[in-house]
């Protein structure tokens, strides 16, 4: 049995997986009713089949009828944007925007190709200063802007 | 013993000496919902208006999250200095307790309530094509057709829902009930003449009734509302001893100074005492409150709570 | 008809009316209206074009502002935040693929494609006028068959609504251009995830895993910064043939004269569409917008150039938003009914300005009512005049090199999201969310189509559930002939289905004889 289509036979077992999960969690906590006064479990048991019917004629499809290959993965933009954003979320109540906004612009930059540090530190700055000043000035959005450690901020 | 009494002096003046520089930077106001809403509403009012007397920025914080559960236990377990405050409402602290089947906070012990802002009746309202022109005509017309009238809510646990469970278990009568997402497509629904009553907000549905769209029978307080004085009370109709409003106020965390609550509850109620707060919450559909001190809210949030626990029980109403 | 001419007329005097304004000391005499309209469209606009930050968000925190303001003031520039936040959406939506609003999702699809290739300016131009008109259009009709299309709103139950959604729903798996299979596929993954959080007719928390965060459910903020804000941008940087600018094209600003050619009909459906489904509480908006493209999709001789930037693409969803955005306001007005989060607040505004919202506002209020319809059109006609010239900005902005660019898209996504709840976990599920995103894109499946099933799931299970519990258990409720809407709408979607499969399935047929062949 040869993959004919790479790309549709990951697609399937894609379907398959997310079908599957929804299906069995929602059997397993949720009440089916009936079709008539239905339940909390009737609607992701039904759309999980079919979900992973679907994938599975895609699987089959993929099996038989050629098709593109998966499309490369780069790993390097991938990890670093996703941790740029994670890195912002989670140090934005500790370290405050100034330094969780310079983290993102940082390692998100580092995802990129060129990284040229002069640029990439001039770009930090100024896009921290313009968020601080759209987002905490003008629309008062209640971010942090110092570390907690400093005790008074200077800017406020 | 002498220690402990000693230990406690020593608390209550540092308490005092907190109050003193109280408060020294923003304050920040949780509301454990989407912005929008009448509580989110009423919260940013109050902010607005306790700049001035505090000397310091009240800063309205949207947490929103599990019915508001989120955002009081956001509070209940942060730091009990008089910076972090929040809007909890009969909600989060009188119904969510047995409607979930765990709270992470007690709605007693974790908070400290501070004071009312806000109590709205619900109104029983039909459709206006349903045959029944009083509170005795529509229980009639529910025993004859039991399990035939829907009453829609706003959501399964609200107000809405329970004073409508609490209205069959008194007159043993069987209505379907019919969540909504938000009393306004309810309304809606209504108007149409697709569900036959609802007990809605007074303030969502004031401008329908004023309209003449939907007819309102009664109201589920104790005493008459005087936005519709023309309209008996579910109590005076014969449903003796039925209670229910809509509420909500502000709390902070339990171990907070008493000087900081007492100062807090002294400046909010100064807040809601000054004619343009007043109005405005007029024109939420709410009247100043008879609760006025720490104290009687916390008595009246004890009291909702034993209510509210039973009636949950006794309907089996859950979310999960 | 002249009572028209005479209600307008008393709108616009009290949209140019010049009143005593005293600030800092000095009174003035301006006309206040005009300046707070003018306000509200540029700060809205500014919302939009800002990821993630909403119109709901930002009219929540002028709420205080607006009691020192007269009531019409007060909702004039609270209404001009709000469609000034479509338009700004949809800039983004075309620029950087970020749609910032839902019914902005469609205008990605094919504006995008049109900025990539250098065509951002016809596309900013079309959607700017295309909005325009259908502003105008749906303002005169809100002017002149409000009440009665309140009335027909109110015809529209569970039943009708669920209706509605599956042809919606059909009309989704339209939306994509490679395999429909895996687009249906991509449409119930959608619908599922649109599933966790809070079951609305049981109160059951569904596929919470006991993170009380997801009780409320998944944003669409998030989901959609997730899929077409980072994956685009992962995308993007993954281009070995590295381009050092997003496109080295920088083709005309306006459209030709073919472009506009071909917009005149799509924008003229769109609007119809876009004023007929924004009378619907809750989802019309973004039906209309989607509901456009299909439309356009299905009769368009260029059909095959959806989806890799035909300019109908980008006409026809625009107008419709901007009409259902318009017409969406008459529920509030006649009925006194929010049909959305920003109807809801506006109540809100109204009812702390001491403005019972219902039926009576017209009678009782009349420069309230007509002023504010009145600044719809003027609103409009602001948003154009400012946009237009602001393409040419636009287009510069997009030969900025790319490496300062993403960071800057990036900055401000995270901001948005992270504000909803002012907490991380939001910025933790789009990361997961562009994620999946870019594995989707990897497999070919499309995101777009997952996006639309996530967002009407929900309501389809929520009007599925509620019309069966009102018809007592009876599933022939949808089809019945008491309620011709429901069964009008179902019948379309078979026969949209039908369309759909017959030339897959003819594929399939000539895919088959060809194997034969060889």
């Amino acid at each position: 049995m040869k993959i004919k289509s790479p790309q549709d036979f990951w697609a399937g077992l894609m379907f398959i997986a997310f079908g599957v999960f929804f299906l069995v969690v929602a059997q397993l906590n949720y009440q089916m009713g009936t079709a008539v006064r239905m339940g909390p479990g009737y609607f992701p048991t039904v759309l999980g089949g079919i979900l992973a019917v679907l994938g599975a004629i895609v699987l089959v499809g993929s099996l038989t009828v050629e098709g593109p290959p998966v499309a490369q993965l780069h790993f390097r933009p991938l990890i670093f944007i996703l941790i740029s954003s994670l890195a912002f979320a989670y140090l934005l109540k500790p370290l405050g925007l100034l330094l969780a906004g310079m983290a993102l612009v940082f390692i998100s930059a580092y995802g990129g190709h060129e990284f040229k540090w002069k640029e990439v530190a001039i770009l930090s700055v100024v896009l921290v200063i313009f968020s601080v000043l759209v987002f905490v000035k003008a629309l008062v959005l209640p971010f942090p802007i110092c570390p907690d450690f400093i005790e008074v901020c200077p800017i406020r | 013993m002498k220690r402990f009494l000693l230990f406690l002096a020593l608390a209550a003046a540092a308490g005092a000496v907190a109050a003193q520089s109280w408060p020294s930077r923003p304050l920040r106001l949780v509301v454990p919902y989407a912005p929008g809403g009448p509580i989110d509403v009423s919260a940013r009012l109050l902010a607005a208006r306790l700049q001035e007397p505090l000397g310091q920025p009240v800063v309205v914080e949207n947490r929103p999250g599990a019915g508001g559960n989120i955002g009081v236990d956001l509070i209940a377990k942060g730091p009990a200095d008089g910076y972090n405050l929040v809007m909890s409402a009969i909600a989060t602290l009188a119904i969510n307790p047995s409607l979930y089947p765990s709270l992470p906070y007690d709605p007693l012990k974790d908070l400290r309530h501070v004071a009312l802002l806000v109590q709205v009746p619900n109104v029983l309202i039909v459709a206006n094509d349903l045959p029944a022109k009083n509170v005795q005509e529509l229980i009639a017309l529910a025993r004859q057709r039991p399990g035939k009238l829907d009453f829609g809510s706003g959501s399964t646990g609200s107000t809405g829902h329970l004073a409508g469970e609490m209205f069959k278990m008194m007159t043993g009568t069987y209505m379907v009930h019919i969540p909504y997402k938000g009393s306004a497509p309810a309304l809606a629904d209504m108007m149409a003449g697709r569900i036959d009553l609802m007990f809605d907000n007074l303030a969502s549905s004031l401008p329908s009734i004023k309209a003449g769209k939907v007819r309102a029978l009664a109201t589920t307080a104790r005493t008459r509302s005087n936005f519709l004085p023309e309209l008996p009370t579910l109590d005076e109709a014969g449903l003796k001893g039925f209670d229910m409003t809509t509420w909500w106020g502000v709390s902070v965390a339990a171990k907070t100074p008493q000087a900081v609550v007492d100062r807090l509850s002294a400046e909010i109620q100064k807040a809601m005492d000054a004619p343009d707060m007043k109005e405005r919450l007029h024109g939420m559909g709410s009247e100043p409150p008879a609760i006025r001190t720490p104290e009687q809210f916390t008595a009246f949030v004890a009291a909702e709570l034993k209510t509210y626990t039973e009636l949950v029980k006794r309907s089996g109403a859950k979310a999960d | 008809m002249e009572g028209i001419v005479h209600n307008l007329g008393i709108g616009f005097v009290e949209v140019f009316k010049l009143q005593a304004v005293t600030m800092a000391g000095i009174t003035m005499t301006l006309p206040f209206n005009i300046i707070m309209c003018l306000i509200g469209v540029l700060l809205g606009t500014l919302i939009g074009v800002l990821p993630g930050i909403g119109p709901v968000a930002t009219i929540a925190m002028l709420l205080p502002v607006t009691f020192s303001l007269s009531p019409v003031a007060a909702l004039i520039m609270l209404a001009g935040i709000y469609y000034g936040a479509q338009y700004g959406g949809s800039t983004t939506a075309i620029l950087v693929n970020l749609p910032g609003e839902s019914s902005s999702v469609v205008t990605c699809l094919d504006g995008y494609q049109m900025a990539r290739q250098g065509r951002a300016g016809p596309a900013l131009a079309t959607a700017a006028l295309g909005s325009f008109f259908a502003g105008c259009v749906s303002t005169l009709i809100v002017a002149m068959f409000a009440p009665p299309l309140a009335e027909v709103a109110l015809k529209f139950g569970p039943a009708e609504y669920f209706s509605l959604m599956v042809l919606g729903l059909v009309s989704a798996v339209v939306l994509a251009h490679g395999s429909l299979i895996k687009a249906i596929a991509m449409v119930i993954l959608g619908l599922l995830l649109g599933l966790v959080g809070t079951d609305v007719n049981s109160g059951v928390l569904r596929f919470a895993f006991g993170i009380s965060e997801l009780a409320d459910g998944i944003g669409f903020v998030t989901v959609a910064m997730g899929m077409f804000g980072i994956c685009e941008i992962i995308g993007n940087l993954e281009q070995k043939e590295h381009r050092e600018v997003f496109t080295s094209k920088v083709g005309r600003l306006m459209p030709s004269k073919e472009d506009f050619r071909r917009m005149i009909g799509p924008v003229m459906r769109g609007t119809a569409l876009g004023s007929a489904l924004g009378i619907l509480p809750g989802g019309g908006a973004l039906l209309a917008s989607f509901g456009a493209y299909t439309l356009e999709k299905k009769i368009s001789k260029y059909s095959h150039e959806f989806g890799k930037g035909a300019i109908e693409g980008v006409a026809a969803p625009e107008s419709a938003n901007n009409a259902g955005a318009q017409t969406s306001f008459i529920p509030l007005l006649t009925l006194g009914i929010p049909s959305n989060a920003v109807m809801a607040l506006m109540i809100g505004a109204m009812m702390i300005q001491g403005i019972a919202p219902g039926p009576q506002v017209m009678t009782e209020r009349p420069q309230l009512f007509w002023g504010m319809i009145a600044s719809m059109w003027v609103g409009n006609l602001m948003l154009v005049v400012l946009n237009l010239p602001l393409i040419g900005m636009w287009i510069k902005l997009l030969t900025v090199p790319y490496r300062i660019l993403f960071p800057s898209i990036l900055i401000f996504m995270a901001v948005g999201v992270f504000s909803i709840s002012n907490q991380p976990f939001d910025c933790f599920l789009m990361s997961l969310f562009g994620l999946l995103g870019y594995v989707c894109v990897k497999l070919g499946c499309e995101p777009a189509p997952l996006i639309l099933g996530f967002i009407l799931g929900p309501l389809m299970e929520e009007n599925l559930r509620r019309a069966m519990l009102l018809s007592r258990g009876d599933p022939f409720v949808f089809v019945s002939p008491s309620k011709p809407i429901s069964l009008g709408f179902l019948i379309a979607s078979a026969i949209l289905l039908v369309i759909i499969a017959l030339p897959a399935l003819r594929a399939k047929r000539e895919e088959a004889f060809a194997a034969e062949d060889t």
